[in-house]
């Protein structure tokens, strides 16, 4: 057994653990029912020096695994509810290798999540989030809170901090308690309640048309416009950023699907109904 | 006298004078007549070509005008071998400027830059002096349409017309008798023409024995370097009647 | 991370610099000037390379004068003002200790009455551009100022869109560059303003 991954396998501790599984007559060494969670681990002694290794661009240009990196991705909070919007590149290095990656994860019918930083872990985990929160309905008979899965979330990710995670995820949901409610969770294990969060290589860009439109009595028109103009305002200055924008809106019914905009369309039409883009000719 | 001073050309004579520069002014005005006229629609440069034979193979191409740049030609009287270091040199100067400042060098600033290196010659080296004098026509947007020319002892000088090579002095007073401040391109041209007919040597002027060129604006203000072919310049010669005026004497 | 601004207005152009020195955590001078007067109607902002930045721009500012000096007085226009400073960067780039400068050049065309503004990167990039920013800036008001410029703007209009972009940065970059001095370069020459 490998030193590091013995050492957070539970089976060794947990004398509780060993005798239920016993008594169910465990065969193939197969848990049966877990008490706490347990984590797999990669048979390498230092998986911490290993993904640097071989995934991080930043110490070593010729890394073989590049992993998608590059997005564009918001949430804000205001008055009807929340606004999500998001790119659609996936690029792996310099290479775009998507222009249509869906970046919001439809968590259950009330709670989203976005996508940044590694797609696969964003998928993973954000999937895995949403039979979490269809426990805690089934346990507690009441819908999850935005708090409270948020920190699912992110006490998931500080488990496995410094273990090559990429994650900058915003967890947004409308409950009757927390009102329009989004959560910043990153892989740093970083958990922040805002009204605002962009994120994403592109999210400057976006905080840059965003802030300085931005108040709480915005309409829900207003608002959606604002989400798409700021995605937009990213993919055009962002390399890393780019496709197409994907539109949500939550209220205290849920999450509504408000379509999916080709930025090299939108582009144009912003440019001439709102007179903006004066750099670019045409 | 002299003698002790002649081999030398960075040396003055007791009486003040460089005397191989002077040598090399006097050998200039033996060459070829060349002559520019400013106009209001732009330059005219025209040239008296000396050594002309039937044998003669060349590609046709002017010997005495060079293009200097976008905006820029210079006539050649003096030493050709001479001029064509000058030339390139000037040539290499306007790009290097064009390439600094990604605009045309100005007229003056080139003209000067030649006339440092032909100085030159004429304080330090032991060298010979360039035997060339230049007369350019040139256009910056500072003051629009320029003539110049410079001689072997670095000088040089803004003029309305001028003449410099062989009877030079006679083009001259030609040129200021007859030149206006209004001439337009075609009156300047044929100005030019009628002087050369009088102050070359031989009888009956045409295309062979004559190199001719213009720069002026076109229509969209881009600045137009002609150099005249031959079958345009006989029909010059021809309208401005300068062949039918010398059969009638 | 010094701000960098330039935005070209309808007869002006503006440009504004941070006003903090930082030298590792600690902050140096809080009136610091970031520009430098290269000719009456030319001006230059700089950033980058601490020691490389002024010593660029004042060599730059030397040359420019000496050129006026040489030709009677005659004033280098904006366009070849930037193409000479685009040419000492692509030569510097290409020497043992290259300047690490980036600058942007606000100048006002004598010649044809326009404001214009050059960007120049120490590769030797140079575009010019209605607006431009250096550094972690550029990030926040380059898409800010994709939205709310337009070409037409006159001086007022101009300096309302700088103070959104200073508020924008003021609120989202980490560091407080202590605001910024702005000038403005039009027909009548150089000038601060008050902000």
């Amino acid at each position: 057994m490998n030193t590091i991954a013995s050492q957070f396998n539970n089976n060794n501790r947990n004398h509780v653990h060993h005798e239920i599984n016993e008594s169910n007559g465990g065969y193939g060494g197969v848990d049966k029912l877990e008490l706490t969670p347990t984590m797999t681990l990669p048979p390498i002694s230092q998986p911490t020096d290993f993904l640097r290794a071989h995934t991080d661009d930043a110490t070593n240009p010729d890394c073989k695994i590049k992993i998608a990196h590059g997005t564009t991705t918001l949430a804000f909070r205001y008055k009807k509810g929340i606004v999500i919007a998001v790119d659609s590149r996936a690029s792996q290095g310099n290479w775009t290798a998507s222009q249509t990656v869906h970046k919001v994860i439809r968590i259950n019918p009330m709670l989203l999540g976005t996508m940044a930083g590694g797609a696969a872990d964003c998928q993973y985990w954000e999937t895995w989030l949403g039979t979490q929160c269809r426990l805690h309905e089934l346990r507690e008979k009441e819908r999850i809170s935005v708090a409270a899965a948020s920190k699912i979330l992110s006490n998931l990710i500080y488990e496995y901090k410094g273990m090559g995670l990429s994650m900058g995820t915003m967890i947004c949901g409308f409950t009757k308690k927390e009102g329009p409610t989004v959560y910043y969770v990153d892989s740093d294990g970083t958990r922040l309640k805002g009204d605002l969060f962009c994120v994403g290589s592109g999210q400057t860009f976006a905080y840059g048309v965003l802030d300085s439109e931005y108040k709480w009595d915005l309409t829900e028109e207003e608002a959606l416009y604002l989400g798409k103009r700021s995605i937009l305002a990213a993919a055009h200055r962002d390399a890393y950023s780019g496709g197409t924008v994907n539109l949500y809106h939550i209220t205290e019914e849920g999450w509504t699907y408000h379509g999916n905009y080709d930025v090299g369309d939108l582009f144009w039409e912003v440019k001439s109904q709102e007179k903006s883009f004066n750099n670019v000719d045409g | 006298m002299s003698r002790r001073y002649d081999s030398r050309t960075t040396i003055f004579s007791p009486e003040g004078r460089l005397y191989q520069v002077e040598y090399a002014q006097e050998a200039i005005s033996q060459a070829g007549t060349a002559i520019g006229i400013l106009t209001t629609e732009g330059v005219v440069l025209a040239c008296e070509k000396k050594i002309t034979s039937k044998l003669l193979d060349n590609d046709g191409t002017a010997e005495k005008l060079y293009i200097i740049n976008d905006s820029m030609i210079a006539a050649v009287a003096g030493m050709t071998s001479d001029a064509s270091i000058l030339v390139n040199n000037a040539r290499v100067y306007g790009q290097q400027y064009l390439k600094t400042y990604n605009e045309s060098v100005p007229c003056e600033m080139l003209i000067k830059k030649i006339c440092d290196i032909k100085q030159g010659y004429t304080q330090h080296g032991g060298l010979r002096p360039f035997g060339v004098s230049f007369i350019y026509a040139g256009y910056d947007d500072r003051y629009e349409f320029q003539l110049f020319t410079s001689n072997p002892s670095g000088n040089y000088s803004g003029w309305k017309a001028t003449s410099i090579g062989a009877n030079n002095s006679a083009a001259q007073t030609l040129l200021k008798k007859d030149y206006k401040d209004d001439l337009t391109l075609k009156q300047g041209c044929e100005l030019a023409i009628k002087i050369l007919s009088k102050t070359m040597d031989s009888s009956n002027l045409n295309s062979e024995k004559v190199e001719f060129a213009t720069l002026s604006k076109g229509k969209d203000g881009k600045i137009i370097r002609k150099i005249w072919s031959d079958k345009d310049i006989d029909l010059l010669i021809k309208e401005t009647g300068v062949l039918d005026a010398k059969d009638d004497e | 991370m010094d701000v960098v601004l330039g935005i070209r207005l309808k007869d002006c152009t503006l440009i504004a610099t941070s006003k903090s020195v930082t030298r590792g955590i600690s902050v140096l001078k809080e009136d610091d000037d970031k520009t430098r007067i290269l000719n009456e109607h030319n001006l230059i902002a700089f950033t980058g390379e601490a020691g490389d930045t002024v010593q660029f721009a004042e060599y730059i500012q030397a040359n420019i004068q000496l050129y006026s000096m040489r030709e009677n007085d005659i004033e280098l226009s904006p366009k070849a003002t930037a193409s000479f400073v685009r040419n000492q960067l692509a030569t510097s780039l290409r020497t043992r200790k290259p300047y690490q400068v980036n600058v942007l050049i606000g100048g006002f065309d004598t010649k044809t009455g326009k404001p214009t503004l050059n960007y120049i990167d120490y590769i030797g990039t140079q575009a010019i551009l209605p607006y431009a920013a250096h550094g972690y800036a550029a990030f926040y008001c380059m898409s800010l100022l994709d939205k709310h410029y337009r070409p037409e703007m006159e001086l007022n209009d101009g300096l309302k869109l700088l103070e959104m972009s200073i508020k924008e940065l003021q609120t989202r970059m980490p560091m407080d560059f202590k605001g910024v001095i702005v000038k403005v370069i039009d027909k009548e020459g150089i000038r601060k303003i008050d902000v």
